[in-house]
């Protein structure tokens, strides 16, 4: 056997061993650039919600400096108004992780995670250690939302130029002064809908099929519609018995007729619909800045019957209010959908540590298309089933919805109106859904026509 | 020719501060003035400062920058203890106290001991039999990998680590043919297996770790390395097929979100601690390491990084690799082949040990429940780690005065 080297080979043994602690000094280092913040922020931190944090952490305001949520000594007390408070609650959150809002999102600021030397200097002066959040809400528009939904549901509005979020609003609601002992979850009253409610987009995924149509030049589709039709081996119905006789391209989708899309589903294919459902961020992971969203859902099963109902909206296609707001919003914005954004500044002292920008997300649909929809979408409120949004000094666009759901053995409709402002002026996109109020032209529609005037009113 | 040794007395001073103004926040953290906590540290670093200094005069060779580093990890993880529970710092002092005895007994007899000959074999069979013992007979006398005899009770594994240095020595230090080692590998094999099968899984990757880099140092063989690699690569895979407490540590490392509230709470509430820490710490006594499951022990590391920062963390794992570089120079220089393994093999131990748990703690390796040396709260751990660091001091010492003797007869001499 030859004789070894022992002095060359714990030489050797060395530099793996010190390369071994390099690794892991690195990764420690990685692990706190990379998801430092993001971990601090999870609501499973039990840190959040001890009482030196709190007594420490920083006020949460709306866009306007209303004073949604602040500390006196270490409990945590929020809006004065019982319905301004219950209006924003599911957006500010809470800090014991019930319900993820900007209490959780924005912890990292609230309660001066990390924050640097020139922040801690700034923030040395005020006497705690905790930023000041400013959220890109309204909170007089949020509770006059609040105010004036009677039923469950969610409506987000968002300025489709820029990414901020004006409004977000989910009822039921809850009051964050009482949480830590709330344990009613009647309701799921703690879920925010907007972003975690997940629902069928009925006619309102009419505007995503249409994109897809005019992808493929498919728009000189004319039938007669009776009410009902056989598609794919089994009936397709539209709401109103009768039919809508005689549609074409442009009729189909302001008069909203379900069997024109069905068989323009069917005529443009599974790969086709589902390339575009693609685009339109249906199955993708939304990782966005400033807050979770679920993911939204379409699929298909190989059935002609099940793609035609897929294009109206209905078999297995979910979609949460934020995303659907989203695709109008892309719509409005020539095909470019802009992140959805609620946190508009950081404040330690008064040294801003952060202020918000936007950030374009994806481009949905060629500006062209964009067009084609939102004069689709002018119509639909001009002469469709969205005239109740019609609203003066604003031109409106929009879409109705309503989506078939069974509770109990019941067939119920969720009402849904999708829609936006246009006028570079007044760039707002909206999404309205109203849990089994029933036909969206009826609840869902008019109700935006509302939120718009205040807005308008508000000088928005 | 004089060869001048650096002073390192000023790194134990700036230690000395570092563990009576940590003390004296601690004291004043439950408003009021706790006198008792302030005099413990007082005597803490009265004890600290004794041990260094006496040693240093004691043992004229004595390598420096090792036992400030071990003394180091001690007065952090003691600072961290007495944060967190005083009781379980007033415990880990006296852990400390007896350590320190045990490190000067295992330094002398190390100096002396040749390479223990036939009482390796008997070291073997008590190697195997306390590692066996627990698990014949669980009921009796105690849990899996504790025993219990008495009052006291203590985990046999960390003893074993001892033993089975000397041994890895012995065998490959006399033994030349390859024929000849294979009541070493039997031994090996033994006790690996033991390991695994009272689920001490951190433990038994230590053992066989520390087989393959000392047996690939000591005998250059690539091919027998390779082929012992290959051996315990297959039965981690026949162990993560068979036993589900293997499985679950897999699972859980990839993804420890998936189950934050069942059995990747540890890991979850581990990296919290991390990234609440931040760079900079949360500050002595500020953060909320008490919400790490096993704080005190497996976990110090997180607690450490929450309240002190990540930078310390960091700096912490810097000192490891100035601990490596010291031990593999002392056993580069040790004379005799037996000393020259030992001291690697013991080098190699802590250092193996302190990668596991921490690369365990920060995720980037599956968790192995496995205490960290000098920091985590516990007998049997601080008296292995102190007899460990005994013997490479042993041999530190001896090379000192055979070097100042080779020094002497050229006419020069160490200062």
């Amino acid at each position: 056997m030859k004789k070894p080297n022992i002095k060359k080979n714990m030489q050797g043994m060395l530099f793996i061993f010190v390369a071994m602690f390099c690794v892991l000094g690195g990764y420690l280092l990685f692990i706190n650039v990379t998801y430092g913040e993001e971990w601090f922020s999870t609501p499973y931190n039990p840190r959040i919600s001890t009482a030196n944090n709190i007594a420490n952490a920083g006020d949460i305001y709306d866009r306007n400096g209303v004073l949604l949520a602040h500390s006196e000594g270490s409990t945590r007390h929020y809006a004065q108004d019982a319905d301004l408070r219950r209006a924003v609650s599911h957006t500010v959150g809470d800090v014991y992780g019930k319900s993820l809002g900007a209490e959780t999102y924005f912890a990292k600021y609230l309660y001066g995670h990390d924050r640097g030397l020139l922040n801690t200097i700034a923030t040395a002066a005020s006497g705690t250690s905790g930023g000041d959040v400013y959220l890109t809400i309204d909170a007089r528009l949020c509770e006059y939302i609040y105010d004036n939904m009677d039923y469950n549901g969610a409506v987000v509005l968002m300025d489709y130029t820029t990414g901020e979020v004006l409004a977000s609003v989910s009822v039921p609601t809850f009051d964050p002064e009482n949480i830590e002992n709330d344990d009613d979850e009647t309701g799921s009253k703690f879920l925010n809908r907007v972003v975690q409610g997940r629902y069928a987009p009925g006619s309102t995924m009419k505007i995503v099929t249409t994109a897809a149509a005019l992808e493929q030049g498919v728009t000189d589709m004319e039938i007669n519609c009776t009410g009902s039709a056989v598609v794919g081996g089994e009936t397709v119905t539209c709401p109103t018995s009768s039919g809508h006789g005689h549609v074409d391209f442009t009729s189909a989708f302001v008069r909203s007729c379900n069997i024109y899309y069905a068989e323009l589903s069917v005529r443009l294919g599974g790969t086709a619909m589902m390339r575009n459902a693609d685009k339109f961020a249906f199955n993708y992971e939304f990782n966005f800045q400033d807050f979770n969203m679920l993911k939204s859902n379409f699929e298909l099963s190989g059935r002609d019957y099940d793609l035609a109902w897929a294009g109206v909206g209905q078999y297995k296609d979910l979609v949460t209010p934020m995303h659907n707001m989203m695709i109008t919003a892309g719509i409005a914005n020539g095909g470019t959908v802009m992140e959805p954004k609620t946190l508009l500044e950081v404040k330690y002292g008064d040294r801003t540590a952060y202020s918000f920008s936007p950030s374009r997300f994806r481009d949905e649909t060629s500006p062209a298309i964009a067009d084609t929809i939102s004069e689709l979408m002018r119509a639909t409120v001009d002469h469709g089933t969205a005239t109740s949004a019609d609203i003066g000094g604003v031109t409106i666009n929009g879409k109705t919805g309503t989506a078939e759901y069974v509770d109990g053995g019941a067939v119920k409709n969720h009402s849904w109106f999708v829609g936006f402002s246009d006028d570079p002026q007044h760039p707002y996109a909206i999404a309205v859904i109203l849990e089994g109020a029933g036909f969206g032209s009826a609840h869902a529609t008019p109700l935006a026509g509302q939120i718009f005037s205040k807005a308008l009113d508000l000088g928005y | 020719m004089t060869i001048k040794r650096y002073g390192t007395g000023i790194i134990m001073t700036f230690m000395i501060l570092f563990l009576t103004s940590a003390m004296t926040l601690l004291a004043f953290r439950e408003g009021g003035f706790d006198e008792m906590l302030f005099l413990k540290g007082v005597i803490i670093a009265a004890v600290f400062l004794l041990q260094y200094n006496i040693l240093g005069i004691v043992f004229k060779h004595i390598d420096r920058l090792s036992l400030l580093i071990a003394d180091f990890l001690c007065i952090i993880g003691i600072v961290m203890l007495y944060r967190m529970n005083p009781d379980a710092g007033d415990r880990q002092f006296i852990w400390i106290l007896v350590g320190n005895a045990l490190m000067i007994v295992a330094l002398n007899i190390i100096r002396k001991a040749n390479n223990f000959g036939k009482a390796n074999f008997v070291f073997m069979v008590l190697a195997v039999a306390m590692l066996a013992i627990p698990l014949i007979l669980p009921s009796r006398l105690g849990t899996s990998n504790w025993l219990r005899i008495g009052p006291f009770s203590f985990q046999p594994s960390e003893f074993v680590k001892i033993l089975f240095l000397i041994v890895t020595a012995f065998f490959l230090s006399t033994k030349n043919r390859k024929r000849d080692m294979w009541p070493y590998f039997l031994f090996t094999i033994a006790c690996v297996g033991l390991l695994v099968f009272s689920k001490d899984l951190g433990t038994a990757l230590l053992f066989a770790g520390t087989f393959l880099i000392v047996f690939y140092v000591a005998t250059g063989s690539l091919g027998i390395t390779l082929l012992s690699l290959g051996a315990f690569a297959g039965g981690a895979l026949v162990s993560y097929q068979l036993f589900d407490h293997v499985k679950v540590r897999v699972e859980v490392w990839k993804d420890p979100w998936a189950t934050y509230d069942g059995q990747g709470y540890q890991i979850v509430q581990g990296l919290l601690a991390i990234a609440s820490g931040g760079l900079l710490g949360t500050g002595l006594g500020n953060g909320m390491p008490t919400s790490i499951p096993v704080h005190e022990t497996d976990y110090i590391f997180a607690a450490i990084a929450e309240e002190f920062g990540n930078i310390v963390a960091i700096a912490i794992i810097g000192l490891y690799i100035v601990f490596i570089v010291r031990g593999i120079l002392i056993a580069m220089g040790a004379r005799t082949k037996f000393s020259k393994l030992l001291v690697f093999g013991a080098t190699c131990m802590l250092s193996l040990q302190s990668f596991i748990i921490i690369g365990g703690v920060i995720k980037l390796i599956p968790l192995t429940g496995i205490t960290m040396p000098f920091v985590s709260l516990g007998g049997s751990s601080m008296m292995s780690s102190m007899i460990l660091l005994g013997i490479i001091e042993g041999v530190a010492v001896n090379n000192g005065e055979l070097d100042e003797a080779e020094i002497s007869e050229m006419g020069g001499g160490i200062e």
